[in-house]
């Protein structure tokens, strides 16, 4: 196991979600991981994937690039940057010729794509590098909560390339969400997507599917839903409220980024992990 | 030129001829399922590969990849669909609603212009600032990524 990454937080994060940056940064630390900053990283080229082929390489080349200039392997707290770099990665470590040609443009900026690191969500860092036993250690402030766990897309899917977890019955964040001694509840249709991707070309079908995942939980009767990307939780917690106005319905569902619970448990504060950030209230006493 | 031979030369679009129209994508997809199957995954690869045409709705999919996981056949239905972007791109203007992410991309190097706004933020938390990069706009003059 590595207990050094380089950590990159993408745009999404800095842009709306601090809070996460913050928590993520808290609990790494309490388990004795280091996390070395790429402040001036910018965008992994996730968009450009549907774009343009070689601007999308190359944007994610340059990222890899830095985490192999540093001999760390690059951690991720976003699905979407999972998906972008750990696919690139992958393609271009495959195939010769792509990357001959990623860095033919890479070296333009100075820069070359090696193939020597690998990318890994932070998710993936906690369940299979850290581990349950490690995580439990720390855990000094046992939560009593009811937790509706959600994955994502890009964490699991598409599983013959990511190769992480149980793609059809995942485990491992809720068991990470257990490890708090919070309950994960069962709830229906526990894998469909937030539906962030589409918002800006369709917003109507964009909030139905976010809407449609917050009823479920709702009915669940769970007291909280996590998140472990920073773009599922500006789905369900920032725009819950234009949600709810848009489909004349109240959810009131409080979600956190799951570093945030896994941090209080760890007896940090709701301040220390950044709980007055989120946009649904989360009243701190549910915890237990 | 030929959009079925321009999917067909692109890597990703090696598994464009597998599918047997089954339907079993457009039933797990959520696209689908918000509007009564008007978006629909199946029609978009017939369309596709039978009659050579993409249509504004390929930019309706999710990119979930509920479909690849479930073909039965290993059509890989959610990155034939990138590549149909991919491929729309080129024969027509970008769409509008990526243009803001685009200049936004050039400009700084974020999707999103990361300003003193949310840097105060940040410092106010104890979080280091995230600075701008002029790198991304090279690699995007570079590759043709620009669309100015
Ligand atoms: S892509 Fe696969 S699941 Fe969809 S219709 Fe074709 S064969 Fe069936
Ligand atoms: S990836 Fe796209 S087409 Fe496939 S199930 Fe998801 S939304 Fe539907």
């Amino acid at each position: 196991m590595s207990d050094r990454y380089a950590y990159f937080i993408g745009c999404t994060t800095p842009f709306r979600v601090s809070n996460y940056d913050l928590s993520t940064r808290r609990v790494m630390e309490k388990l004795g991981i280091e996390l070395v900053d790429m402040n001036d990283a910018g965008c992994c080229g996730l968009y450009y994937e549907v774009i343009n082929e070689l601007t999308y390489l190359s944007m994610a080349a340059r990222i890899l690039s830095m985490a192999e200039d540093e001999k760390l392997d690059l951690m991720v707290i976003c699905n979407g940057c999972n998906g972008s770099l750990f696919r690139a990665n992958r393609k271009l470590k495959e195939n010769p010729e792509l990357k001959d040609e990623v860095n033919q443009v890479l070296a333009d900026i100075d820069r070359e794509f090696k193939g020597t690191i690998e990318v890994k969500h932070y998710v993936k860092v906690l369940w299979e590098d850290v581990g349950m036993e490690r995580i439990r250690e720390e855990v000094s402030n046992p939560l009593d909560v009811k937790v509706a766990v959600h994955y994502g897309c890009h964490l699991l899917r598409p599983s013959e390339e990511m190769r992480f977890d149980n793609p059809q019955e995942p485990v491992s964040l809720d068991e990470l969400v257990e490890a708090t001694g919070a309950s994960s509840i069962d709830y229906l249709e526990k894998s469909l997507c937030c539906g962030g991707y589409v918002l800006a070309a369709n917003q109507d079908i964009a909030y139905k599917m976010t809407g449609r995942k917050l009823r479920n939980v709702k009915n669940a009767k769970a007291d909280v839903m996590i998140t472990a990307c920073p773009f599922c939780n500006v789905m369900y917690d920032t725009n819950q409220k234009s949600i709810e106005r848009e489909l004349r319905e109240e959810f009131r569902i409080p979600v956190l980024h799951y570093p945030q619970l896994l941090g209080l448990s760890m007896g940090y504060s709701p301040r220390e992990v950044g709980l007055e950030q989120n946009r649904v209230r989360v009243d701190p006493g549910i915890f237990g | 030129m030929d959009i079925r031979k321009e999917l067909q030369e692109d890597i990703d679009g090696e598994t464009l001829n597998y599918c047997f129209s089954c339907g079993i994508c457009t039933g797990g997809c959520p696209s689908a399922m918000m509007t009564d199957s008007r978006y629909n995954p199946r029609k978009i690869l017939h369309r596709a590969v039978i009659e050579g045409k993409l249509e504004d709705d390929i930019w309706l999919c999710t990119n979930c990849y509920t479909c690849q996981e479930r073909c039965p056949t290993k059509t890989k239905v959610a990155d034939l669909i990138s590549l149909m972007r991919r491929v729309y791109v080129k024969h027509n203007k970008i769409p509008r609603f990526i243009k803001p992410l685009v200049e936004n991309l050039a400009a700084c190097g974020f999707t999103q212009v990361i300003g003193d706004l949310e840097n105060r933020r940040r410092e106010r938390m104890g979080l280091p600032k995230m600075k701008h990069t002029r790198e991304i706009r090279r690699i995007m003059e570079k590759t043709g990524g620009l669309y100015e």
